[in-house]
């Protein structure tokens, strides 16, 4: 299992592709930072200001950071990722020769999964990390000094990190899942984001209806993300974000129901991909 | 020698000598059966040739051995054991050489097989060494991408070696390379055969496989139609080719003789159905009716003679 490790991440840091992804991800910290937060705040429209604020300042700028970061990192990073990862094997037909080497099917997708996690956690740390250095230069720069009620200390940051990166898990299974099935990147990647668009659509339309309607919101990731995206804010207090998303904080489910729900979502997508994985017929595909 | 495509049931000592055996292994696709009921023995240190047109079943059965694809019915043996009990293990010995000559196109040479390195958990200094053999030193810091088809195959072979396998598998090795190239994977199996390796090798290339090959197996449209060995078959079939004074009191002649099968005219010779040792004897019989030979030589059916009338028959 070390050495298939090692493997992958030879592979992977050859590749240009998740270097790419990760510059991406450092310019969306920075146009947070600067653009939507410090710009909004220092702009001539008062009404936005005090968004803006909690948008740039440390520790307000960590709950922003982090909804954006969970959106477009879940999109860009981890499903682009995840797709690639997969498909490229299938494309070149470089899974063949892997497989026919004596590595269990078992072993061989864990060991993508554990590469992409590891992979995708390191860079997307990274990339917050980048982002609060900025927030604490810019909130130098504006010369203010904003208070959190109650303090804020480093578990609140580790647990506000935990629940934003188990928000991503659902939408990074769903991209992997997708690419096991269809060993397509373009499916893989189209499929994820599709769906992604296609669900902000559905949760809105059954959130006009009553009961069972508003009820099965829940079959999708994004009623339970938006729960704990809004429990990660600051004395509930809301900011600009580049999140494709409306959360009406009155309208969500239960954190722990949303946990659940997103955990129960995501075991089922894993275990979809590992047993279509386990029992197909390995192919060269082109897509 | 020549054996029938039907199971039989091999003796202890053969069992072990079996390095890969397929048992009625059968694979379907809806109403279409690629491989059926197919009975193969491979013995250790053969380099066995899987001949067939294209179509027949050759790549969906290395499939099946090799795991990537799952039979229909029937089974395969690896080293003696089953693989429906115990895959991994045994692929741990086999070294393949798939169709199309997969790589990274995003790594070297070196760190393509580096990548197989780490995953089999052979040192580094293998990985020079295999790709010395495969002449492939020199560029073994470009990137895969800039190869050409024959150096990736190469790397392929490179790659299947890495471990020391006690088989190696190869699916039509010299598809798409240029006459050196072929002639070069050609000398590479043979000399692996030579270093004791088995080597299961298809091909649709019958006087590719007559090369190399002392085993063969045909299959078409999936069955089995023979297995055995290469110098067997291609004896097989011995005739005489001559030229005559007089074509047509020949033939006469020749018809009466009690040891030839058949004679049949092929353009401005005749073919004699006998065997080799009797050639004096037909020179004989002929002189004495006053016709005399310009030329007289033995002919031996090659692969492509008895796979074409195999194949024709079935």
């Amino acid at each position: 299992m070390t050495g298939l490790l090692r493997a992958e991440f030879l592979k992977m840091r050859k590749r240009w592709m998740p270097y790419v992804l990760f510059i991406l991800m450092l310019a969306g910290a920075a146009f947070i930072i600067w653009a939507m937060g410090y710009s909004t705040w220092h702009g001539d429209d008062p009404e936005f200001a005090a968004s803006g604020l909690r948008t740039f300042a440390y520790p307000y700028s960590v709950p922003a950071l982090l909804d954006s970061g969970q959106f477009w990192g879940s999109v860009f990073f981890v499903s682009i990722l995840a797709t690639s990862t997969i498909a490229t094997e299938h494309n070149w037909g470089t899974i063949r020769p892997a497989l026919s080497g004596g590595v269990s099917r078992s072993s061989y997708l864990l060991t993508k999964l554990l590469t992409l996690t590891l992979v995708s956690t390191v860079a997307l740390l990274l990339a917050l990390g980048f982002g609060i250095a900025l927030s604490l230069w810019a909130t130098s720069v504006a010369d203010v000094h904003p208070r959190v009620p109650g303090g804020f200390t480093a578990g609140d940051f580790v647990l506000m990190v935990s629940r934003a990166a188990l928000c991503i898990v659902p939408y990074g299974l769903l991209a992997f899942t997708l690419t096991v099935i269809s060993r397509s990147t373009a499916l893989g990647i189209a499929g994820t984001m599709g769906f992604m668009v296609l669900e902000a659509i559905a949760v809105a339309l059954l959130g006009t209806g009553g009961g069972l309607l508003q009820d099965s919101r829940l079959l999708f990731p994004s009623h339970s993300v938006g729960s704990l995206i809004a429990e990660n804010r600051i004395a509930g207090l809301e900011y600009e974000t580049s999140a494709l998303r409306d959360i009406d904080i009155s309208d969500q489910p239960g954190v722990w129901a949303a946990t659940v729900v997103i955990v129960a979502q995501s075991a089922f997508l894993l275990a979809a991909s590992f047993i279509v994985f386990l029992r197909r017929d390995v192919t060269v595909s082109h897509g | 020698m020549l054996k029938t495509p039907t199971a039989e049931q091999p003796t202890t000592r053969e069992q072990s000598d079996v390095v890969l055996r397929t048992v009625g292994l059968t694979r379907r696709y809806g109403k279409i059966t690629a491989v059926n009921n197919l009975d193969l023995a491979v013995r250790r240190g053969q380099i066995f040739g899987f001949l067939g047109p294209n179509g027949s079943g050759k790549t969906t059965t290395i499939g099946m051995v090799l795991g990537l694809l799952r039979p229909t019915s029937g089974y395969v043996e690896l080293f003696g054991v089953d693989t429906h009990r115990d895959l991994t293990g045994p692929l741990k010995r086999v070294g393949s050489v798939l169709e199309g000559a997969s790589a990274y196109p995003h790594l070297s040479g070196r760190e393509n097989l580096r990548v197989c390195a780490m995953i089999a958990g052979v040192p580094d200094a293998r990985i020079d060494e295999m790709l010395s053999l495969v002449g492939l030193s020199e560029r073994a810091g470009s990137k895969a991408r800039t190869y050409s088809l024959g150096m990736r195959q190469r790397l392929a072979i490179a790659a299947a070696l890495l471990t020391n396998p006690d088989l190696v598998v190869m699916d039509e090795p010299t598809n798409g390379l240029d006459p050196a190239g072929m002639r070069e994977i050609r000398g590479l199996i043979r000399d692996l055969g030579a270093m004791g390796k088995t080597i299961f090798v298809s091909s649709h290339l019958l006087g590719e496989v007559e090369q190399m090959c002392d085993h063969v197996a045909i299959l078409k449209s999936g069955r089995l139609l023979m297995q055995g060995e290469v110098k067997a078959l291609v004896g097989q079939g011995t005739a005489l080719e001559m030229q005559v004074t007089d074509m047509n009191r020949a033939l006469e002649v020749l018809a009466g003789l009690d040891f030839v099968k058949g004679v049949k005219r092929d353009g401005v010779r005749l073919v004699v159905e006998t065997a080799s040792e009797r050639a004096a004897d037909v020179s004989r019989a002929l002189a004495e009716k006053e016709i005399y030979l310009s030329e007289l030589r033995t002919r031996q059916d090659s692969l492509e003679d008895v796979f074409l009338e195999m194949t024709e028959d079935a």
